[in-house]
């Protein structure tokens, strides 16, 4: 997100506020906002054709918020009304007029001559895990199984410290190149990568995921991903191939611990 | 080294008094230091200062080892040690392209600490060399065409392509033979993309570079005069790299009524698509620091075939030995098992089988076993192009299609071109208009790549451009007209609605009158 246009759309808005527009003004400011938002305000930038439904939506309910009263309908087609007929606006009206044949034209020729965007294929970021997978061999139960090393938080801090630090190692000399440092998925190598590497800073990844879903998603990687995650274009190594099961819930203690954030509680089960 | 000692214990006594000035910090400073890189860069430089071996051998460069005083990031003449502000700046702002990071996220006081602790690693921040001044930099005149062809006389009057290379690809004669302080090969830097410039890429900072040289590295520090030939070197290395990467997500194909002769003619005027090459970490055999990291793209086809052109830059062509998509590497902490094994440099563009009806892809690591994918390979010392259908990296067999390949190696910069019928029975079909999925891996024979060790690039898009364009003029005529009447006509009824209203209302006045 680019706090520099948010800041910039939401002074407009309220400067506008103050100037007290009618319905239509306000509703116009408000989808302009929303496009400036979505063409400039995200990174990475939406793709073309996801904007244009967007905005195809966003179109749509101001339409139904205008002409859900009838005053605001009379507002509305008032001012639509005065713009055709009031002397006041006659030159406005001949410059729309003029100008709006050469606006079209010149859209239809940037259509004409673009380059057609690459198609883009949504994938689903967070699948439902299986409930068991085989790990070198060895049954681990996805459902009920946790984080073996976690209770020694409270039971035993030193042997705790321990894994973690442990997993510190295994991050740094397998993760970094691709999470990043600060694991917020920059690392050297991101670059290359379509998708980028999960940000593990943000309150939507690891923060909301049981340890046992990392698990599966560490041991099995984008091989293990459902058709739904496009499994063909993730980089994300299957781990199992090079790092033991101690390894990879040491890694899960570590990555918990350098966010400050806690996991997932599981369900309790009767 | 005694004798040095002994020159050492004479002189200290003159100088502490001036290192007296030398600040430290405070013990608390140091200590909050201290906490802050225990979590932040112990991991990686060592808690001791000195890099922990297991994760020093992913790195290249390595991480510094702050014990022996040596910084490459200075304002400080050479062999000096850095000021105060040389290692908050190389903190805050990090290492491009390195795996130093910037930590914007860290607070000014914690920078702060962080240097006062760096300063407790080597010795010589307390003794007499502790006191240093950043040298000064004279003001930069502004960079005209003669600056820069001036430039390029002061680059071969002090040999800078002795390592750089005569175009500034990293390719100079030297460059292979380069090792760092540490004992670990280092490669100069490709000018030509300034964007990874670990000093930073302005023309202060070239300027800063060369001046106080990359202490550590086998970059030197130059004294040249007068100043404006400085500014002049500068200009020349700032005029061969554009400043943006600009990395590509799809390459387009155009279309072409000329035959194709596996000629770099065939691609004049078409602007390259530059896409990151980076290691494959992912299947057993890692590339922790791949040999190279882009690739220019350009595509035509005509009736008959596809041409696709790979050019990237290489410090040394490696034409002896051979090499193959599917050899076994090496894990990335193992020996390299055979020595006298020489691998030559290879690439290979790669692409689905057949594209699926659904959105479905085979794995853009050689394919898998569900979907197999056209890899087109081409190793470079000689022996031409060979097609493989790859279902995993691990199953891999050499068949397919014809394919034709010319390569050629010239001031630092491999040419390649595949050349392929567009129509092939059960093999990817280059249809115009349409998007074909393409992938590229290059193994840098230097760096000892084969099989799995290598650069690669995800799944990115091949366009077929289509070749008869509609003239645009029409359409444009058509819709700006159409919009013209539509503007017209509601106006008109606009009008004329709201005269009729207002005449039949004074109508009704008149008669209620
Ligand atoms: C080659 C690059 C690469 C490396 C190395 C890598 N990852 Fe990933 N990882 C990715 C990518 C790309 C994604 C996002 C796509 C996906 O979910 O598969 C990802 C996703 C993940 C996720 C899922 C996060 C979520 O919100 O669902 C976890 C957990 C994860 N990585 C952990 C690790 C750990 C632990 C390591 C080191 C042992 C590691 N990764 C190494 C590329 C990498
Ligand atoms: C992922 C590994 C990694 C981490 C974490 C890391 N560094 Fe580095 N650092 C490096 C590497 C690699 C280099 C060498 C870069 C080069 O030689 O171009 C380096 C170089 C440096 C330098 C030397 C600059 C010079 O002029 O030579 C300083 C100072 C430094 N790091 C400080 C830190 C501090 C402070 C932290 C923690 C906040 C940190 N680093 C965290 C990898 C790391
Ligand atoms: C003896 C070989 C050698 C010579 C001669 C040499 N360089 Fe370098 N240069 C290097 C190496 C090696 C590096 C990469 C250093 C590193 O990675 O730490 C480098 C890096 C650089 C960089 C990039 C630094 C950065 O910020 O990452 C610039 C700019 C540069 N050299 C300019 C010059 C100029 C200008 C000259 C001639 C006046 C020159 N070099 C001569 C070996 C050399």
């Amino acid at each position: 997100m680019n706090i520099v246009v948010l800041l910039a759309i939401a002074a407009g808005l309220i400067a506008l506020r103050f100037l007290k527009p009618n319905s239509l003004a306000w509703s116009s400011a408000t989808w302009v906002a929303v496009y400036v938002f979505l063409r400039y305000g995200v990174v990475p930038p939406v793709p073309a054709s996801v904007l244009t439904m967007f905005m195809f939506i966003i179109t749509l309910s101001l339409a139904v918020y205008l002409t859900t009263t009838e005053d605001r309908l009379k507002e509305v087609s008032n001012a639509f009304v005065s713009f055709f007929t009031d002397k006041k606006y006659t030159i406005p009206l001949v410059v729309a007029l003029i100008g709006l044949p050469f606006i079209v034209a010149f859209r239809v020729y940037q259509n004409l001559t673009q380059l057609p965007d690459p198609p883009v294929v949504g994938r689903t970021i967070h699948p439902p895990p299986p409930a068991t997978i085989t790990f070198k061999g060895r049954q681990v139960d996805l459902v009920d199984e946790d984080n073996p090393y976690r209770e020694l938080e409270t039971s035993d801090p030193t042997a705790f410290a321990e894994h973690v630090s442990n997993g510190r190692l295994v991050y740094y000399q397998n993760c970094v190149k691709c999470h990043g440092d600060n694991m917020v998925g920059d690392g050297l190598f991101a670059r290359g990568f379509n998708p980028i590497p999960a940000n593990f800073q943000d309150p939507t990844t690891i923060a909301m995921l049981q340890e046992s879903y990392l698990f599966w998603r560490i041991a099995k990687g984008a091989p293990g991903l459902p058709v739904e995650s496009t499994p063909w274009s993730s980089a994300m190594p299957a781990w199992e191939t090079f790092l033991s099961e101690e390894d990879i819930w040491d890694v899960i203690l570590f990555m918990y611990d350098f966010t400050d954030q806690r996991p997932r509680a599981k369900e309790v089960h009767e | 080294m005694r004798i040095l000692a002994c020159m050492m214990a004479l002189v200290i006594p003159v100088f502490s008094v001036a290192a007296q000035n030398v600040d430290l910090g405070t013990d608390e400073q140091r200590e909050a230091g201290r906490v802050v890189y225990e979590a932040k860069c112990a991991h990686c430089h060592g808690s001791d200062g000195v890099p922990r071996p297991t994760v020093a051998s992913v790195f290249r460069p390595a991480p510094r080892n702050f014990t022996t005083g040596t910084f490459k990031f200075r304002t400080t003449a050479s062999g000096e040690l850095p000021t105060d502000e040389d290692i908050r700046n190389s903190i805050r702002n990090g290492m491009p392209y390195t795996a130093m990071p910037p930590w914007p996220s860290l607070s000014n006081a914690d920078v702060t600490n962080l240097m006062y602790h760096i300063k407790t690693f080597s010795s010589d921040f307390s003794g007499p060399f502790g006191e240093v001044t950043a040298l000064e930099m004279p003001s930069p005149p502004s960079m005209t065409d003669e600056s820069i062809a001036r430039g390029r006389e002061v680059y071969e009057t002090n040999q800078c392509s002795d390592c750089h290379g005569n175009r500034g690809l990293g390719d100079g004669p030297s460059a292979p033979t380069l090792e760092d302080r540490w004992g670990y090969p280092i490669r100069a830097a490709d000018m030509t993309k300034r964007w990874t410039f670990r000093g930073g890429g302005t023309r202060e900072d070239i300027y800063q570079t060369f001046t106080t040289g990359l202490d550590g590295s086998p970059m030197p520090s130059f004294e040249i005069s007068p100043t404006e030939d400085q500014w002049a070197l500068v200009d020349y290395v700032y005029s061969l790299s554009r400043d943006e990467p600009n990395y590509a997500t799809m390459v387009t194909a155009h279309a072409t009524t000329r035959t194709m002769d596996l000629s770099q003619e065939s691609f004049a005027d078409i602007e390259p698509a530059y896409f990151p090459v980076v290691g494959q970490i992912i299947e057993p055999g890692r590339a922790f620091f791949p040999g190279v990291n882009g690739v220019d793209v350009r595509a035509v086809y005509n009736d008959e075939h596809i041409s696709i052109m790979l050019q990237w830059h290489d410090m040394a062509a490696e034409t002896s030995g051979s090499n193959a998509p599917d050899l076994i590497a090496p894990g990335a902490l193992d020996a390299d098992s055979d020595s006298t094994l020489v691998f030559s440099d290879a690439v290979a563009i790669q692409f689905p089988t057949v594209l699926s009806a659904g959105t479905e892809m085979p794995y853009f690591i050689f394919g898998d076993r569900k979907l197999s994918t056209d890899i087109w390979f081409a190793d470079l010392a000689g022996s031409g192009a060979r097609h493989y259908v790859g279902k995993g990296a691990s199953n891999m067999s050499e068949e397919g299609p014809e394919l034709d390949v010319s390569a050629s190696f010239q001031e630092g910069e491999w040419t390649v071109i595949f050349r392929r019928a567009r129509n092939e029975e059960a093999h990817i079909a280059f249809e115009e208009g349409t998007f074909v999925p393409i992938a590229f891996s290059i193994w840098d024979g230097f760096s000892r790549e084969r099989g799995n060790k290598r650069g690669l690039t995800s799944w990115a898009y091949l366009y077929m451009d289509v070749a008869v364009k509609e003239s645009p003029v029409l359409p444009m005529m058509a819709y700006g007209f159409a919009t013209l009447l539509l503007g017209l006509v509601v106006t008109f009824v606009t009008r004329k609605k709201v005269h009729g209203a207002r005449a039949s209302s004074d109508d009704k006045r008149g008669e209620e009158a």
